[in-house]
């Protein structure tokens, strides 16, 4: 099925994350390979995920955590 | 991989928990930094966690496969947060959805132009944001487009993985990856304008 480029844009989540296949993915695969234009807007979809990934919070562990989580743990067997 | 439902009053005694500790506190570190992540403070992080052990703990006995205990333990952990908004988020955040599955930054970026001379202009439009204000975009997502979300970009799990740990279809894990990300687009959109990096109004 030849896609618009409005289905194709609805494809692109799933297409990063490895969730299309068979003929839905050959489908995209074959407008992206005539469109620039979407594929300019998947490498920025892509972009935009590994952009958020890098803006992650990354807390060290607080020191006194696990003490915290085997006192809980203490008390749960009891009850 | 079963929560231990139904076994809410399993008799545990010492070495059980001896067992369990030994099993499931090497993985403290990667369990805070996933409860950091989807409940944005440390101290609700903390609580989380700690709650996530002491349900664990109880479920323990049901545990099949030991060596799958991290997945599990953060099934459990993802299911606490998730479990409580797992119905259709906050309309006031979420908007018309018609309306935010047609939202595309990249448009918006293009039409708007806000760096003439760049010739990378998404990606310099992208660097202009720190840390705090991505992740303060990202704590506006309800709960129930935060976890899958977080989920896939943290812990890597196929649509099938999602769909089994937070029990729900596979079709609604499809629609809250794509909404949760256009919810992520429209607030950096509107930083953006709050900020003065683009004009639109």
């Amino acid at each position: 099925m030849r896609l618009t480029c409005e289905q194709a844009v609805q494809q692109f989540f799933a297409y990063l994350d490895r969730a299309l296949s068979g003929e839905e993915l050959a489908d995209l695969e074959a407008h992206l390979a005539a469109c620039l234009d979407c594929c300019d807007k998947l490498a920025f979809s892509r972009e935009l995920d590994a952009f958020v990934k890098r803006h992650l919070p990354d807390n060290p562990v607080p020191a006194a955590l696990e003490a915290r989580v085997r006192r809980a743990l203490e008390r749960a067997q009891g009850t | 991989m079963s929560l231990g439902k139904g076994i809410d009053r399993p008799v545990l005694d010492p070495a059980t928990r001896q067992r369990f500790e030994a099993l499931a506190l090497p993985h403290l570190g990667h369990l805070y930094r996933l409860a950091v992540r989807l409940k944005g403070t440390a101290q609700d992080a903390e609580d989380l966690v700690q709650e996530t052990y002491v349900k664990a703990l109880r479920a323990f006995p049901a545990l099949r496969d030991p060596d799958r205990i991290r997945p599990w333990l953060c099934k459990i952990l993802s299911r606490l947060v998730y479990d409580d908004h797992r119905g259709e988020p906050r309309e006031v955040v979420v908007g018309d959805l018609a309306e935010l599955d047609r939202f595309s930054l990249y448009d918006l970026i293009d039409q708007e132009d806000p760096f003439p001379y760049s010739d990378q202009l998404h990606r310099d439009f992208l660097a202009r944001f720190d840390d705090a204000e991505v992740r303060r975009a990202l704590l506006v997502l309800p709960e129930a487009y935060r976890v899958p979300l977080v989920l896939l970009y943290v812990e890597e799990l196929s649509y099938r993985e999602l769909a089994e740990a937070l029990d729900c279809p596979v079709g609604t894990i499809m629609s809250r990856l794509h909404r949760g990300r256009k919810i992520l687009e429209r607030e950096l959109w509107e930083c953006a304008k709050q900020r003065g990096i683009v004009r639109t109004r």
